[in-house]
């Protein structure tokens, strides 16, 4: 599709000697929230740091916005404007609240240009803002980790399970959150949480044991409990 | 126990390794006709006094044999098990010292005192190796580094000024069995090293060969792999270092009874700083690249040792910059030829022989092509 | 974050420990102070030393063995270029000592900085992937600097012998002559640890160290270029190690054992503080400094001579026995 924003083609990915991506395809819509869905292990997190290019794939190839992405460091790729956030709440733990969202800063005043609608969707950490990583709790840390990437200007935002390990009125914030964020930006989610996922994205990509196996419009999905059971297990 | 493990087999399946022990073997005796000089020494009186050519080249390669099974054991330690350590002078320099105290402190009977001393050194350093082992070892590998740095300065320090060993100047071995006495029986003392240096290779080749030893480079290759598939991997490093520190004993041992001489320079930096340079040079992880390492160099150092060389004008002594050229060597091979001297050469061949075999493919196939 | 308030108590209750003892086997008040300002100028050394050692251990996950190389170096290069002879020859372009003084330290500094970049660009960079042969690899770095060191200027020690304004300068009090040079050099450690807590607090550059010491992959994947702040880090790092020789040189002189001391005491300072914690350093080298210096004050007369040598050790074991973390340090 020429309107995708992100194109990954056939990417294999290899960590050490194991064969983790065998041949992964996702095309991401401009303006749209995709979810990578699929069991434990199945690739979903190495997908989303191949694109970044933690784990650059061996073959295949991956476009944003046109310009291809495989060969690039990760600090070249973020600057292209891609966010990323990855799982277990990657906040620097030493650094205050307000800390860990300056340094997201790529461009001066970004934060100060951003502030108010980043405190819009996140009041607490306005609240928070000189305590450090290390004293908020799970959801609190979960929201700063998501809230960070919306500091510089960043056309796509790459999530890794936002809702994991969260009670379940902080997923109904985090995802209001989302939902807001993702009218001004694109945005590429994993997420185990199937209720969460199709509540939330609009399309979705099934990835298993390496490979992606479906893909479409996650109203579709939705009513289609076979494809869920298989690929998903229980739904 | 795979059946390849055997020492015959060993032997015979590697008939260069066969060939170089018989050289060894016969060694004293080859020089000795080759420069018309006695293997045993020349007689004066009632004793043998260690003149001439032969004796003298047994006495190096003594030095290398010593210096070999130092670097195996370091190697076992750091090349098979993946354990970094600073402090392998501290095993070697302990075995001497034990050794040399049980000889020349003890009332006893000279023989019952060099028996009581091997043993005790060895159970000692061993113990030893297992106690620093036990204190670091579940920590992350940079612990156990600093730690045995710390430990080994800490004796070496200690050594240097504790007035009952002599302090800095150390104290001579007098009281030594004169059949094993190299400066009278130098021959017999050759075989001995030698067999020591030949029985340490076997060892560790079997023992890596073994489960045990599949485990150590299971270890090396990816400590939490090895644990997710239920090892104890504290208890392999434990007895990899345990091996490693009673192996080192041995050289030091040796050591101290070829100076006949005990003194704190035993355990000094330079025996450690000397296995990990031979061993990363010659080839960490390999069985033979430790041995090549220390010969090679040991043998480069007594050659050039009292050489110089001119450049540009300016002469120097290699005495005085062989520790440069070394050192700067190590720099070379760790960053462009990690594998060492034997793992390049392996590599190189291996990749030979993948060259000829595609050639050959791309020969038949363009044969077929025109078919 | 629990362990760090527990900490606070534990280390007031050593320090003071530490100083109890020493005043009681002191014997007069001005024997005391000699022996804290003696601690202080030892500890304010080891600072300059394990700093470096510490956050470049935190934020590159790389144990600089050279560290105290460089300490060894800045104390040659400073005696070379204040004293007549050897390299570099300013006795007669520059007659004022004191003057002379001050090129030789900012000498030092430069030549530790420019090498500490050199290496870390063309050596250092090649092995981040294998972390094992790091270590071998500064370790061999620390070899060959202490070569080099001794073909340039042989292996003979060098005395300081050149007097300047600052070094020959005493103060009375209680009774005991203090030098000047010492408090000086604790001034100016105290300087730097401020300063250098205003830079990783306050400035953006400390905020993305501190960062990347705890997580340099995410700083990557904010868009920033880990690999420079890596350089600049192990630059500043060198050079400032470089700094304690040449300050410490007019008392130490300058020896190849130096390289061996410092880098022993600084790892001991560092592992006590926390490997990686800034505070964890500060603090650890001013316990580390007053240790040897009671130990060097209760030694004077005994037949234990060493303890002032191995005492730094014997922390190290002790802090590796009971809290390996060290006293700042993550429980990892």
């Amino acid at each position: 599709m020429s309107d995708n924003l992100l194109e990954v083609e056939t990417i294999h990915t290899f960590i050490g000697q194991f064969h983790i991506l065998e041949g992964v395809s996702v095309g991401v819509r401009k303006g749209s929230i995709t979810v990578l869905l699929g069991r434990n292990g199945a690739g979903k997190t190495t997908t989303l740091r191949s694109i970044m290019g933690m784990t650059p794939p061996a073959q295949g190839s991956i476009h944003f916005d046109g310009v291809s992405l495989v060969g690039k460091t990760p600090f070249a790729i973020a600057q292209m404007g891609i966010g990323y956030v990855p799982e277990h709440r990657a906040i620097f733990k030493a650094l205050t609240v307000q800390e860990n969202l300056k340094i997201a800063e790529r461009k001066k005043g970004d934060l100060a240009r951003k502030g108010d609608f980043i405190f819009e969707l996140f009041p607490d950490l306005k609240r928070l803002s000189h305590l450090s990583g290390g004293q908020l709790s799970g959801g609190q840390q979960q929201m700063l980790a998501v809230a960070r990437a919306l500091v510089p200007d960043n056309r796509l935002l790459l999530i890794d399970e936002p809702s994991e390990g969260l009670a379940p009125v902080i997923i109904e914030q985090l995802m209001n959150a989302i939902r807001r964020m993702a009218a001004q930006t694109t945005v590429l989610l994993v997420e185990q949480n199937f209720r969460v996922a199709s509540r939330l994205a609009d399309q979705y990509v099934i990835i298993d044991e390496g490979k992606s196996v479906a893909g479409g419009v996650m109203d579709d999905l939705k009513n289609d409990s076979a494809l869920i059971q298989r690929y998903l297990g229980v739904a | 126990m795979t059946p390849n493990s055997g020492w015959r087999q060993t032997l015979r399946g590697n008939g260069w390794i066969s060939l170089l022990l018989l050289f060894l073997i016969v060694f004293p005796f080859l020089v000795g006709w080759l420069t018309e000089s006695s293997p045993v020494g020349i007689p004066r009186g009632d004793r043998m006094v260690m003149r001439g050519e032969s004796v003298r080249w047994q006495a190096v390669l003594i030095e290398v044999y010593i210096l070999a099974i130092l670097a195996m054991s370091y190697n076992l330690l750091f090349g098979f098990t993946g354990v970094v350590s600073f402090g392998h002078a501290l095993f070697f320099g302990m075995g001497s010292y034990i050794l040399g105290l049980a000889l020349e402190y003890t009332a006893l009977d000279t023989g019952l005192a060099l028996a009581l001393g091997i043993f005790a050194g060895i159970v000692v350093c061993g113990l030893l190796g297992l106690l620093i082992g036990f204190v670091t070892l579940r920590l992350r590998g940079v612990y156990f580094a600093i730690f045995t740095l710390a430990v080994a300065e800490m004796f070496f320090i200690f050594f240097g000024r504790f007035q009952l060993t002599k302090a800095e100047d150390g104290f001579a071995i007098t009281d030594l069995p004169v059949w094993l006495d190299p400066a009278q029986s130098r021959l017999t003392f050759y075989y001995v090293a030698l067999a020591l240096f030949v029985f340490t290779f076997l060892f560790i080749r079997r023992l890596v060969k073994s489960p045990t030893g599949a485990v150590f480079q299971a270890i090396r290759e990816n400590e939490d792999r090895a644990q997710a598939l239920g090892y104890n991997t504290l208890r392999f490093k434990l007895l990899s270092i345990m091996i490693a520190a009673m192996l080192a004993a041995v050289a030091g041992m040796l050591q101290v009874l070829l100076n006949k001489k005990v003194g704190p320079e035993l355990l000094g930096v330079a025996y450690t700083v000397d296995p990990l340079l031979h061993t990363v040079i010659g080839g960490v992880g390999t069985f033979v690249g430790p041995v090549i390492g220390t010969a090679g160099l040991h043998l480069l150092d007594v050659f050039f040792r009292n050489s110089s060389i001119t450049l540009g004008g300016v002469t120097v002594d290699v005495a005085a910059i062989w520790p440069l050229l070394l050192g700067a060597i190590f720099i070379i091979v760790v960053l462009i030829f990690p594998q060492g001297v034997v793992g390049t050469w392996r590599r190189w061949r291996l990749n030979a022989g993948f060259r000829q075999r595609t050639s050959a493919e791309q020969a038949a196939r363009s044969v077929k092509a025109a078919e | 974050m629990v362990s760090k308030r527990n900490s606070v108590p534990a280390i007031a209750a050593i320090l003071f420990a530490l100083l109890a003892f020493s005043f009681v086997t002191s014997g007069s008040l001005g024997n005391f102070g000699i022996t804290v300002l003696s601690g202080l100028f030892q500890g304010m050394l080891l600072f300059l030393v394990a700093s470096g050692l510490s956050i470049i251990f935190g934020l590159m996950d790389v144990l600089n063995l050279a560290q105290g190389s460089f300490f060894m170096l800045g104390a040659y290069v400073a005696y070379d270029v204040q004293h007549a002879g050897g390299v570099v020859d300013l006795t007669a372009a520059v007659p004022d000592p004191n003057l002379r003084f001050v090129l030789a330290v900012l000498a030092a500094i430069l030549v530790g900085a420019a090498l500490g970049a050199a290496l870390e660009r063309g050596l250092l960079r090649r092995l981040y992937v294998r972390p094992v042969f790091q270590l071998v690899l500064t370790f061999g770095i620390s070899l060959v600097m202490l070569e080099l060191v001794k073909a340039v200027w042989t292996t003979t020690p060098f005395s300081w012998t050149e007097t300047f304004g600052v070094r020959e300068n005493f103060f009375e009090l209680f009774d005991q002559r203090f030098s000047t040079y010492r408090l000086f050099v604790v001034g100016m450690g105290l300087l730097l640890i401020v300063g250098i807590a205003l830079l990783l607090n306050r400035t953006r550059i400390g905020i993305i160290i501190r960062a990347g010491v705890e997580d340099s992959e995410m700083v990557q994947a904010l868009g920033i270029n880990v690999r420079v702040v890596f350089t600049l880090v192990f630059t500043l790092g060198c050079g400032i190690a470089a700094l304690g020789g040449a300050v410490a040189a007019p008392f130490l002189g300058a020896s190849t054992t130096l390289a061996s001391t410092f880098l022993l005491q600084a790892i001991a300072v560092v592992v006590l503080g926390g490997l990686g914690s800034y505070e964890g350093t500060a603090i650890g080298s001013l316990m580390v400094g007053l240790s040897i210096a009671v130990a060097q004050d209760s030694a004077i007369g005994t037949s234990f001579s060493m303890l002032p040598s191995i005492t730094p050790m014997l922390l190290l074991v002790l802090v590796l026995l009971i809290r390996p973390s060290g006293l700042f340090g993550e429980a990892r």
